[in-house]
C-alpha cells in the first residue's frame, strides 16, 4: 500500500534506472505494475560519460523494466508534497468545498420556526415590502458594528485613501480647465452617441413596437418605393409612421377626395388608393402622405416637406389634390378644396396632416417615390397640368385623338380621353400655365383641373408633357405649344405654379366655382356632369377598382377622346401655338372640360374650348375648366366605372393586391400601364377601386394623365431633365412652381413625367429608364419608387435598369398613385379636379397616343415604346451615369429635390394642390405619369407577356417599357383593364394586366400606351435635345427648363405621339 | 526488528544496504513490498535541497548487507491523498521537455544554449527551439550565441522581459562558475596549508 503510495506519487519525474548490468537509463517515470514493473517514458540510456544530453535519435518513447531487471531506480529530487492533494488545490473556493467546512463541523442548523409573534402586523409586513430603501444605511451598520462589536470603522466617504479631494480655486488656471472639462462634458453629452445610448435607456417602446414590423405590407412597398425612390434610409419607426400616415393619409386622401367631391375621391382615394395600393406602403404613403402632405406642404412647405421628407409620396397625391385645392383656394386647401372646390381646402387638411405627419419625413424618401405618386398625383395634376398644357395641345393633338381613338374604349372613355387628352394637352399646357392647366383641366375637366390647379403648375408642366407625350399631342401641344407652350407653358407653368397655386386658387375661385364644383363634382361646363362624376367619384372613392376598370374603359374613351383630342389638340395645338400655349392649353384644358363634358368628341371642341378658355382666364379658366373637365371625365369615368363597377371590382381585388406591395404596384403600374397615366388611375382605381372609382373616371384620367403626361413629360421632361440636372430642374421646376409658375411645374411635371416616364419606360426598358431616367429618372425614378414604392420603387430606384420593369410596375403602380393623387387633387381640389381631370385628360392623352398608337398598331406602339427606351437609353445612357444616380441617387437627391423643388414650386403657387399636385403631379406626376407611362409600358409591355415581362426584366424594359408603358397607357385607355388593374398590376408584374388589359383592351391599349410611349420616347429625345434650349426660351428659367425640356419633350412628343398617334390613327 | 507482522521493514526506520553493483545505499524506509521484495527509501537531495528528498527503489533481490540502523517504532503517518491528474500532467510535461531538449541537442546546440533555454524555461513556458534559436512566446528569437543581444525581436515588453532573463541568467552562470572556482580553490589551499 505505501509502495503503491509512494510509487504513484513519483509519477512523472525523472528517474534513473540501474538494471543488473550496471547500465543505467534516464526517463520519466510513467507507470508501474503491481509486480513492480516499471515504464519510462523518453528514455534513454545513460552514458558515464557525462556528456550533455541525449540526442533526440538515442531517446526511446518508452521502456519497460521488468521488476526484476533492474537493480535499484533513483529518483532526485523529490518533493512528497508536490502531488499531494490539498483542499485549496482542488476546489477549495467551490461552494461545495466551502461548505463542506463548515458543514462538515457544524451540523445543519435546526431550523426554527418563523413566529411573527406580536411584531408580524399586516402593517409590518406591508412596510416591510413596501420599504423601498435598499438594505440598511451604511451609517447603520457602523453604528451597529460599533455598538454591538465594537468595530470602529475606518470608512472615510471622501475616499482620502484612493483619490485626492478637488481643491478649488479662483485661479485662471483652475477656471481654464474646469471650463474645458464642461466643454468636454458638453460634447460628450451632445454627442449622437451619448444621446442614443441615453436613449436607448429611456427608450419607452416595447419591443413590440421596436422590433415588429406591424405595418410591413405597407410599409415594404413603401420602404421599397421610398428607398429606391428616395435612397434615403428610413428608419423602420419611422418608415412604419410614414406607412401609417400614408396608409392614413391614403384613406384620408380617399376619404377626404371623396368626401370632398368626387374629384376628391377620384382623385384622393382613387389616386391615393391607386397610390396606396401601388406603392403599396410606399404608395400608401406617397399617397396619403403625398398627396395629404403635398398638398400641405405643397402650397405651404410643400416643397421642403415632400421633397425633404417621404412627403414626396404624399405631396404627389397632396400634390395633386393639393394642387387642385392649392391652385383655388391655395395649397392648403386643396384637399378640401377637393372636396369643396377642388379640394383645394380638403386637399390641404388631408394632405396637410398627410404632409405635416409624415409627408415631409417621408416626403424626402418617399418625395421621389411620392413625387412618382405625386407624379402620378402630379401626373394628374401634372397631368390635369399637363392636361391643361396637353389638354390645350393634347386637346387637339392628345386629348383629342385619344378621343378619337377612344372611340373603342367607348363613350365614357371616348370623354374621359377627350377629357384626359384635353387635359393632358391642358395639362401639358396647364403645366406651363396652369392656366392652360385648368383650360386643360377644363378640357380635360378633372385632370386638367386638378392638375391645373395643383399639378397644373408641376404637373402642368410635366403632365403636359406626359400628356403630349403620349398621345403625342403633348408632343403636339408642346410642338406646337411647346416650343411656344414649352415656353409659354412653363411660363404659363411657372405662371400657373405661381399662379398655379394661386391661379389653381384662383382659378378654382375663379374657375372654382366650376373647378371647385367641377373638381369636387364639376362645376362649370360638365360641373353637372362634374358634379355627377364626383358624385360618381365618391363613389368611386369607396368603389375605385371599380371606376378603375370603368376608368380603363374611360381610357379607351379617352384614348378614343386623345385621339381625337389629338386631332383636336393638333388643332389646338395650331390654336394654343399661336394664341399662347397657355390659352392653348387652356383651350385644350378647356376642350377637355368640354370633352369631358361631352366626354369624347366633346372632348376636342372642350379642348379647344378650354384652351380659348384658358387663354382667357388660362389658369383659372384651365383649372376650372380642367377641374370641370376632369370632373365631368370624372364623372362620366364615374358612370363608367360604375358601369364597369364590376370590372373594377375585380380590378379592386387585383388591386388589393396591387395595393399590396406588389399588387398595387403592379396593379397601379399594370393598370397605370395599360393607361400609362390611365394605369395608374387604373390602379389607384384597383388598389383605390373603391375610393378612386367614383374617381375611378379620375383615376383613370388620372392615369391617363400621367400617362400621358409620362409620355409627353417623359420624353420631354426626361430630355431636358437629362440634360438639365435633375436637381436644377427639379429646383427650377419646384421653384418656377413654387414661384406659381405653372410652366416650370409644368415643364419640371413633364420633366419629371418625362423621367418618371422615361424613367419607367428605361427602368421598364431598363437601358432607356437608365437613359432618359439620368434626371429625370432618378426622379422618376425616385418617382416611380415612390410611385411605385412598393416594390419597383426600391428596386427600381436601385435598379432602374434592372428592376425598371418593377419601376415600371412601381411607376406604374406610382402612376397608378399618380394618378390616384391627382385624381384626388382634382376630386378634392379644383386642381385635385383639375389634376384629376388633368390625370384624366392626361390619361385621355395617355390614352389618345395609346389608342392611336393601338389603333395603329399595338406592337409599333411598343416599338415605339422600345425606341423611346432605346431613346431613353441613350438619354439614359447620360443619365446613365446619372441613372444610378438619378434612379436612386438622384431620385433621392434630384427626385426628390426636385419633386420637391417641383412640388415646391407647385407649393408655392398652388400650394397644397399644386404641391400634391406639384410634387406628385410636377416633378413626380410628370415623371410619374412619364414613369408611369412608363411603367404602364412596362405594365402592358407585360401585357403583351413578353413585353411585360421584358419590362419587368428591364432589358426588355427599354422596348417594353416603352411599350410597356404605351401599352399601360393603352391599359389605361383600356381603362377597364386599367381597372382592371389587378390585371394591370398583373401586367405589370407580368402578363396580368395583359391578360386582363390584353383581352379586351390589352391589344387595342398596348397600342395606345404605346403610341403614348413613343412620343414620350420621341419627345424625350426631342426634349432631352431640345429640352435644354427651350428651357432657356421658357421665361422662367427654371421653366424655361422645365418647359422647354417639357415643352420640347412635349412638343417633340408631341410631334412624334402625335405623328405617331397620327400614323397609328391614320 | 519492530517491524509489525507481515513486513519484514518498519516505515520510517533507517536501512542500509549494498547493491550488486557495489554501491552503499542509506535511507529512510519510506514503503517495502514483500511481493516484489521492493524496498523503497527516502534519502536526503542529492541537490541538498531541503525540501526535497530522493526516492531509492531498491530490489532487494540484487541486494546485499541489508542493515536496519534504527528502528521507528511509531506509526507512519496517513499516507495524504494524491492528485493523479497532477502527475499524469508532469508526467507528460517531463517527456515533452525532455524531447524537446533532446532535439535541441540533436541539432547541435551549444551548453550554454541548453542552458539558457532551461532557465528561460523556467520562467517562461512558451518557449521553444527553432533550429537554433530559441523563440520565446513567439516573439522574441535568441539566436547563438544566445547573448542578451542576441535577443531579437519587436520592442515591447516581451523582448525586454525576455532580455532581463537571458542576463541573470549568465550573471548566475558567471557566479556559479566563480563559486566553482573558488569551491575548487580551498581544497588545494587546504592542501597546501596541510602539506
Amino acid at each position: 500500500m505505501r509502495m503503491v503510495h509512494i510509487l504513484t506519487s513519483v509519477v512523472g519525474s525523472k528517474c534513473e534506472v540501474q538494471v543488473k548490468n550496471g547500465g543505467i537509463y534516464e526517463g520519466v517515470f510513467k507507470t508501474y505494475s503491481p509486480k513492480c514493473d516499471l515504464v519510462l517514458d523518453a528514455a534513454h540510456e545513460k552514458s558515464t560519460e557525462s556528456s550533455s544530453g541525449p540526442k533526440r535519435e538515442e531517446i526511446m518513447e518508452s521502456i519497460l523494466f521488468k521488476c526484476s531487471d533492474f537493480v535499484v531506480v533513483q529518483f532526485k529530487d523529490m518533493d512528497s508534497s508536490y502531488a499531494r492533494r490539498v483542499p485549496s488545490e482542488t476546489d477549495a473556493f467551490t461552494d461545495s468545498a466551502i461548505s463542506a467546512k463548515v458543514n462538515g463541523e457544524h451540523k445543519e442548523k435546526d431550523l426554527e420556526p418563523w413566529d411573527a409573534g406580536e411584531l408580524t402586523t399586516n402593517e409590518e409586513l406591508e412596510a416591510l415590502e413596501n420599504d423601498v430603501s435598499n438594505g440598511w444605511d451604511p451609517n447603520d451598520m457602523f453604528r451597529y458594528n460599533e455598538e454591538n462589536y465594537g468595530v470602529v470603522s475606518t470608512y472615510d466617504s471622501s475616499l482620502s485613501s484612493y483619490t485626492v479631494p478637488l481643491e478649488r480655486d479662483n485661479s485662471e488656471e483652475f477656471l481654464k480647465r474646469e471650463a474645458r472639462a464642461n466643454q468636454l462634458a458638453e460634447e460628450i453629452e451632445s454627442s449622437a452617441q451619448y444621446k442614443a445610448r441615453v436613449a436607448l435607456e429611456n427608450d419607452d417602446r416595447s419591443e413590440e413596437e421596436k422590433y415588429t414590423a406591424v405595418q410591413r405590407n405597407s410599409s415594404e412597398r413603401e420602404g421599397h418605393g421610398i428607398n429606391t425612390r428616395e435612397n434615403k434610409y428610413i428608419p423602420p419607426g419611422q418608415r412604419n409612421r410614414e406607412v401609417i400616415s400614408w396608409g392614413s393619409g391614403r384613406q384620408n386622401s380617399p376619404r377626404m377626395g371623396q368626401p370632398g367631391s368626387g374629384s376628391m375621391p377620384s382623385r384622393s382615394t382613387s389616386h391615393t388608393s391607386d397610390f396606396n395600393p401601388n406603392s403599396g406602403s410606399d404608395q400608401r404613403v406617397v399617397n396619403g402622405g403625398v398627396p395629404w402632405p403635398s398638398p400641405c406642404p405643397s402650397p405651404s412647405s410643400r416643397p421642403p416637406s415632400r421633397y425633404q421628407s417621404g412627403p414626396n409620396s404624399l405631396p404627389p397625391r397632396a400634390a395633386t389634390p393639393t394642387r387642385p385645392p392649392s391652385r383655388p383656394p391655395s395649397r392648403p386647401s386643396r384637399p378640401p378644396s377637393h372636396p369643396s372646390a377642388h379640394g383645394s381646402p380638403a386637399p390641404v387638411s388631408t394632405m396637410p396632416k398627410r404632409m405635416s405627419s409624415e409627408g415631409p419625413p417621408r416626403m424626402s424618401p418617399k418625395a421621389q417615390r411620392h413625387p412618382r405618386n405625386h407624379r402620378v398625383s402630379a401626373g394628374r395634376g401634372s397631368i390635369s397640368s399637363g392636361l391643361e398644357f396637353v389638354s390645350h395641345n393634347p386637346p387637339s393633338e392628345a386629348a383629342t385623338p385619344p378621343v378619337a381613338r377612344t372611340s373603342p374604349s367607348g363613350g365614357t372613355w371616348s370623354s374621359v380621353v377627350s377629357g384626359v387628352p384635353r387635359l393632358s394637352p391642358k395639362t401639358h399646357r396647364p403645366r406651363s400655365p396652369r392656366q392652360n392647366s385648368i383650360g386643360n383641366s377644363p378640357s380635360g375637366p378633372v385632370l386638367a383641373s386638378p392638375q391645373a390647379g395643383i399639378i397644373p403648375t408641376e404637373a402642368v408642366a410635366m403632365p403636359v408633357p406626359a400628356a403630349s407625350p403620349t398621345p403625342a399631342s403633348p408632343a403636339s401641344n408642346r410642338a406646337v405649344t411647346p416650343s411656344i407652350e414649352a415656353k409659354d407653358s412653363r411660363l404659363q407653368d411657372q405662371r400657373q405654379n405661381s399662379p398655379a397655386g394661386n391661379k389653381d386658387n384662383t382659378k378654382p375661385s375663379e374657375t372654382s366655382p366650376n373647378f371647385s364644383k367641377a373638381e369636387n363634382k364639376g362645376i362649370s361646363p360638365i360641373v353637372s356632369e362634374h358634379r355627377k362624376q364626383i358624385d360618381d367619384l365618391k363613389k368611386f372613392k369607396n368603389d375605385f377598382r371599380l371606376q378603375p376598370s370603368s376608368t380603363s374603359e374611360s381610357m379607351d374613351q379617352l384614348l378614343n377622346k386623345n385621339r381625337e383630342g389629338e386631332k383636336s389638340r393638333d388643332l389646338i395645338k395650331d390654336k394654343i401655338e399661336p394664341s399662347a400655349k397657355d390659352s392653348f392649353i387652356e383651350n385644350s384644358s378647356s376642350n377637355c372640360t368640354s370633352g369631358s363634358s361631352k366626354p369624347n368628341s366633346p372632348s376636342i371642341s372642350p379642348s379647344i374650348l378650354s384652351n380659348t378658355e384658358h387663354k382667357r382666364g388660362p389658369e383659372v379658366t384651365s383649372q376650372g375648366v380642367q377641374t370641370s373637365s376632369p370632373s365631368c371625365k370624372q364623372e362620366k369615368d364615374d358612370k363608367e366605372e360604375k358601369k364597369d363597377a364590376a370590372e373594377q371590382v375585380r380590378k379592386s381585388t387585383l388591386n388589393p393586391n396591387a395595393k399590396e406591395f406588389n399588387p398595387r404596384s403592379f396593379a397601379q403600374p399594370k393598370p397605370s400601364t395599360t393607361p400609362t397615366s390611365p394605369r395608374p388611375q387604373a390602379q389607384p382605381s384597383p388598389s383605390m377601386v373603391g375610393h378612386q372609382q367614383p374617381t375611378p373616371v379620375y383615376t383613370q384620367p388620372v392615369c391617363f394623365a400621367p400617362n400621358m403626361m409620362y409620355p409627353v413629360p417623359v420624353s420631354p421632361g426626361v430630355q431636358p431633365l437629362y440634360p438639365i440636372p435633375m436637381t436644377p430642374m427639379p429646383v427650377n421646376q419646384a421653384k418656377t412652381y413654387r414661384a406659381g409658375k405653372v410652366p416650370n411645374m409644368p415643364q419640371q411635371r413633364q420633366d419629371q413625367h418625362h423621367q418618371s416616364a422615361m424613367m419607367h419606360p428605361a427602368s421598364a426598358a431598363g437601358p432607356p429608364i437608365v437613359a432618359t431616367p439620368p434626371a429625370y429618372s432618378t426622379q422618376y425614378v425616385a418617382y416611380s419608387p415612390q410611385q411605385f414604392p412598393n416594390q419597383p420603387l426600391v428596386q427600381h430606384v436601385p435598379h432602374y435598369q434592372s428592376q425598371h420593369p418593377h419601376v415600371y410596375s412601381p411607376v406604374i403602380q406610382g402612376n397608378a398613385r399618380m394618378m390616384a393623387p391627382p385624381t384626388h387633387a382634382q376630386p378634392g381640389l379644383v386642381s385635385s379636379s383639375a389634376t384629376q381631370y388633368g390625370a384624366h385628360e392626361q390619361t385621355h392623352a395617355m390614352y389618345a397616343c395609346p389608342k392611336l398608337p393601338y389603333n395603329k398598331e399595338t406592337s409599333p406602339s411598343f416599338y415605339f415604346a422600345i425606341s423611346t427606351g432605346s431613346l431613353a437609353q441613350q438619354y439614359a445612357h447620360p443619365n446613365a451615369t446619372l441613372h444610378p444616380h438619378t434612379p436612386h441617387p438622384q431620385p433621392s437627391a434630384t427626385p426628390t429635390g426636385q419633386q420637391q423643388s417641383q412640388h415646391g414650386g407647385s407649393h408655392p403657387a398652388p400650394s397644397p394642390v399644386q404641391h400634391h399636385q406639384h410634387q406628385a403631379a410636377q416633378a413626380l406626376h410628370l415623371a410619374s405619369p412619364q414613369q408611369q407611362s412608363a411603367i404602364y409600358h412596362a405594365g402592358l409591355a407585360p401585357t403583351p407577356p413578353s413585353m411585360t415581362p421584358a419590362s419587368n426584366t428591364q432589358s426588355p424594359q427599354n422596348s417594353f417599357p416603352t411599350a410597356q408603358q404605351t401599352v399601360f397607357t393603352i391599359h389605361p385607355s383600356h381603362v377597364q383593364p386599367a381597372y382592371t388593374n389587378p390585371p394591370h398590376m398583373a401586367h405589370v408584374p407580368q402578363a396580368h394586366v395583359q391578360s386582363g388589359m390584353v383581352p379586351s383592351h390589352p391589344t387595342a391599349h398596348a397600342p395606345m400606351m404605346l403610341m403614348t410611349t413613343q412620343p414620350p420616347g420621341g419627345p424625350q429625345a426631342a426634349l432631352a435635345q431640345s429640352a435644354l434650349q427651350p428651357i432657356p426660351v421658357s421665361t422662367t428659367a427654371h421653366f424655361p427648363y422645365m418647359t422647354h425640356p417639357s415643352g420640347e419633350a412635349c412638343v417633340c412628343r408631341g410631334r412624334r405621339g402625335t405623328s405617331k398617334h397620327s400614323a397609328r390613327t391614320g | 526488528m519492530a517491524a509489525p507482522p507481515g513486513e519484514y521493514f518498519s516505515v520510517g526506520s533507517q536501512v542500509s544496504c549494498r547493491t550488486c553493483q557495489e554501491q552503499r545505499l542509506q535511507g529512510e524506509v519510506v514503503a517495502f513490498d514483500y511481493q516484489s521484495k521492493m524496498l523503497a527509501l527516502k534519502c536526503p537531495s542529492s541537490s541538498g535541497k531541503p525540501n526535497h528528498a530522493d526516492i531509492l527503489l531498491i530490489n532487494l533481490q540484487y541486494v546485499s548487507e541489508v542493515e536496519i540502523i534504527n528502528d521507528r517504532t511509531e506509526t507512519p503517518p496517513p499516507l495524504a491523498s494524491l492528485n493523479v491528474s497532477k502527475l499524469a500532467s508532469k508526467a507528460r510535461t517531463e517527456k515533452e521537455e525532455k524531447l524537446s531538449q533532446a532535439y535541441a541537442i540533436s541539432a547541435g546546440v551549444s551548453l550554454e544554449g541548453q542552458q539558457l533555454f532551461q532557465t528561460i524555461h523556467k520562467t517562461i513556458k512558451d518557449c521553444k527551439w527553432q533550429e537554433k534559436n530559441i523563440v520565446v512566446m513567439e516573439e522574441v528569437v535568441i539566436t547563438p550565441p544566445y547573448q542578451v543581444e542576441n535577443c531579437k525581436g519587436k520592442e515591447g515588453s516581451a523582448l525586454s522581459h525576455v532580455r532581463k532573463i537571458v542576463e541573470k541568467h549568465f550573471r548566475d552562470v558567471e557566479s556559479q562558475k566563480i563559486l566553482q572556482r573558488s569551491q575548487a580553490q580551498q581544497p588545494q589551499k587546504e592542501a597546501a596549508l596541510s602539506s
